[in-house]
């Protein structure tokens, strides 16, 4: 185990799940923290050298400018649009989380190689 | 199971690549990045904290929470804007915040400043945007070694507009090349065959060995022709300190090697010897030496096949169609035909050497070059 990979899991994973939480039940805790979630993974993700640690990158960098401008328009009133830009971050974070197991998978294989 | 195992050892899933220069500079920007990683951590910490603190209190107002947070850690102060912040309870929660985030801010602040204005980062993000740039290059020069030398023949190949790439390690040339405005160059040891694969060695027309050390520029010979064995490809002039290593250098791959020294008392020698011909002694040597940019000498060498055997020079006329004059042939044994008329008749393997203006020349060449092409 190690605690670098632990966290930086950790935090992809809570990205995922605060903002599927906030698309079920929308309210402003829930949208702060998934904001802070996701910026904690993407700062996690910075300076990686792995195998796919661009296209990680990348997903974090799109679920982020999805759920930044939300947040202003939901607090702005818009909660629809708002909701609507969580689920494109829901599309990039749920490839954030694949790209990750792929990640492992291939790893693994290198090492044993 | 075994089996399973054994398969799966046999997957290739990537194939190692030789790792490029450009790769390790761009491994050195990320190493940076990763240094960001922990101010800024600390500092997103510190952020949600402060916002998610200042929002249970404010009953969920996130832009003013934001704000506050950002007067709080920022030293700014400018009140408590929040609902809630006025409150017994806002104020412990503000001053802890304060009390650990202040710290926590400034150290951020201070290392991410430290990270971005090193020296290191700079001037490793300045080499990554160099050797991308020098990718680009086709037909250039590279010039192994920076002096004084490297400097005028920097000049002559600006007169012709000729790139070329700098190789030296010493890192206080840098500056140097710098100052003089030298648009591509890269500071590392030029015999490395990832340095000169940065160089743009397998799109490059020639490299010009002057390092100052025999044994070194033996090496970058070797390993240049190494990676470009064709001497008609690719053209690679040296420097020698003797005649001796002059000819042991083009047996191991130099067209062309100098010697700095007989070369000087050459041309010393052609103004002696020529004292009554000054102007012309001066204007062969200017030629000669690519100084002269208004004319130039051309060698076009003429196949079997070509069409333009059996043809009289009069029939070709390069000097009315191209403004460019044959002065003479060179014969496929070596002798020098001067005395070349209009009714002398082009043979096979013979080389024709043209005199005129660069363009003039250049157009000329490509045209014999394609009328050639098309007879293949």
């Amino acid at each position: 185990m190690k605690l670098r990979k632990i966290l930086t899991h950790f935090f992809i994973l809570m990205a995922l799940t605060t903002n599927i939480s906030f698309i079920v039940s929308p309210n402003p805790y829930e949208l702060a923290f998934t904001i802070s979630m996701n910026l904690f993974a993407t700062i996690l993700k910075m300076g990686e050298g792995k195998v796919l640690s661009n296209e990680l990158m990348a997903s974090s960098l799109a679920a982020d400018l999805h759920l930044i401008p939300a947040g202003f328009l939901y607090f702005l009133g818009d909660v629809e649009e708002a909701t609507g830009l969580a689920m494109g971050a829901l599309a990039a974070n749920i490839i954030s989380v694949v790209l990750g197991i792929v990640e492992t998978i291939i790893v693994s294989f290198i090492e044993e190689e | 199971m075994g089996k399973l195992k054994k398969k799966k050892c046999k997957l290739r899933l990537r194939r190692k690549k030789p790792k490029r220069l450009i790769d390790i500079y761009e491994e050195k920007l990320l190493q940076t990045l990763y240094l960001l990683r922990l101010p800024l951590l600390m500092l997103h910490t510190v952020m949600t904290i402060g916002t998610l603190g200042y929002m249970i209190l404010s009953d969920g107002d996130f832009i003013n929470s934001l704000y506050m947070t950002v007067i709080t850690v920022g030293t700014i102060g400018y009140g408590e804007v929040v609902r809630g912040s006025d409150t017994p309870v806002g104020r412990i929660f503000t001053t802890f915040l304060a009390l650990g985030g202040i710290g926590v801010f400034t150290t951020s602040v201070t290392i991410l400043v430290r990270i971005f204005f090193q020296e290191d980062f700079i001037r490793n993000f300045r080499a990554w945007k160099m050797l991308r740039d020098i990718e680009k290059l086709r037909g250039h020069y590279i010039l192994a070694g920076f002096n004084k030398t490297t400097l005028e023949l920097i000049n002559l190949l600006r007169k012709r507009k000729i790139p070329y790439v700098v190789v030296d390690s010493r890192r206080e040339v840098e500056r140097q090349l710098k100052e003089l405005g030298i648009k591509y160059y890269i500071i590392d040891e030029p015999y490395k065959r990832i340095v000169l694969d940065a160089a743009g060695i397998h799109r490059a027309q020639g490299l010009v060995v002057n390092l100052g050390d025999d044994a070194r520029n033996i090496a970058v010979i070797v390993t240049a022709r190494l990676m470009r064995p064709s001497k008609e490809d690719f053209f690679i002039f040296s420097f020698a300190s003797t005649e001796e290593t002059a000819q042991k250098l083009e047996e191991l791959g130099a067209n062309k090697a100098i010697v700095p020294h007989r070369l000087l008392a050459t041309r010393l020698a052609a103004y002696i010897f020529h004292t009554s011909s000054a102007y012309i002694s001066d204007l062969f040597d200017r030629i000669a030496f690519g100084e002269e940019t208004d004319i130039d000498i051309l060698e076009i060498p003429v196949p079997e096949d070509s069409p333009l055997v059996g043809k009289k020079l009069k029939e070709i006329d390069l000097r009315r169609s191209l403004n460019v004059t044959v002065i003479a042939i060179r014969k496929p044994d070596g002798r020098l035909d001067i005395t070349i008329t209009g009714d002398t008749v082009i043979e096979p393997g013979d080389t024709l050497i043209l005199f005129g203006h660069p363009k003039n020349l250049k157009k000329a060449q490509k045209i014999l070059l394609s009328r050639m092409e098309v007879r293949r």
